[in-house]
């Protein structure tokens, strides 16, 4: 991934990545990926925390 | 709100759904749970702990072009505040439209007063932003 492969800081643009999900509003799987995000013209707001069945 | 909110951890797909069928404080929570057991997209973003397996509480605003604008990481036993995420988002729309303008620490919302960085503000921030 060269030089955006870690610790990315602000400024920098975000490699693309997918992660698999599951998706409430749907109540199904499915998939995020930044490439369609950034095709469909969204904003994106990523939000990491530690675990499930945990406080967010 | 205009932006597509994911929220990630390193648990899987089925751990997403049996914590989201759940937990009640989840009923009304949308957002498509993202699953990163690999840790990959969590360094990425520089929120993974080796120790641990886990992702930090990193927040991470990307703009339509890709580019990350803003950056926020919290250890383990602090919560974030979507008042404080809100007011991020937002200004990065407003700045998205008037690319000469820059949002000062206390902009909230649009029509609040932002400032036009140039050579006549120098060291008189203070007179722009209230009008002096």
């Amino acid at each position: 991934m060269g030089e955006n492969c870690c610790g990315l800081t602000v400024g920098q643009m975000v490699p693309d990545f997918k992660l698999e999900t599951f998706d409430p509003s749907k109540g199904d799987f499915g998939e995020v990926s930044l490439e369609t995000l950034k095709a469909n013209k969204k904003w994106t707001i990523l939000f990491f925390y530690p675990a499930d069945f945990t406080f967010v | 709100m205009g932006a597509e909110v994911i929220t990630v951890s390193t648990d899987t797909k089925f751990v997403h759904l049996a914590w989201q069928r759940e937990e009640k404080m989840l009923e009304n929570v949308k957002y498509p749970m993202g699953s990163d057991p690999t840790g990959k997209v969590s360094r990425m973003f520089g929120v993974y702990d080796e120790e641990t397996g886990l992702a930090l509480r990193g927040t991470f605003i990307i703009s339509p072009e890709g580019k990350l604008l803003n950056s926020e990481v919290n250890y383990y036993n602090m919560g974030r505040n979507v008042d404080e995420l809100m007011r991020k988002f937002k200004a990065n729309l407003h700045l998205a439209k008037h690319t000469d303008e820059g949002c000062p620490s206390k902009w909230k919302e649009e029509g609040d007063k932002t400032l036009k960085p140039s050579a006549k503000m120098v060291g008189k921030v203070y007179e722009a932003y209230e009008g002096k």
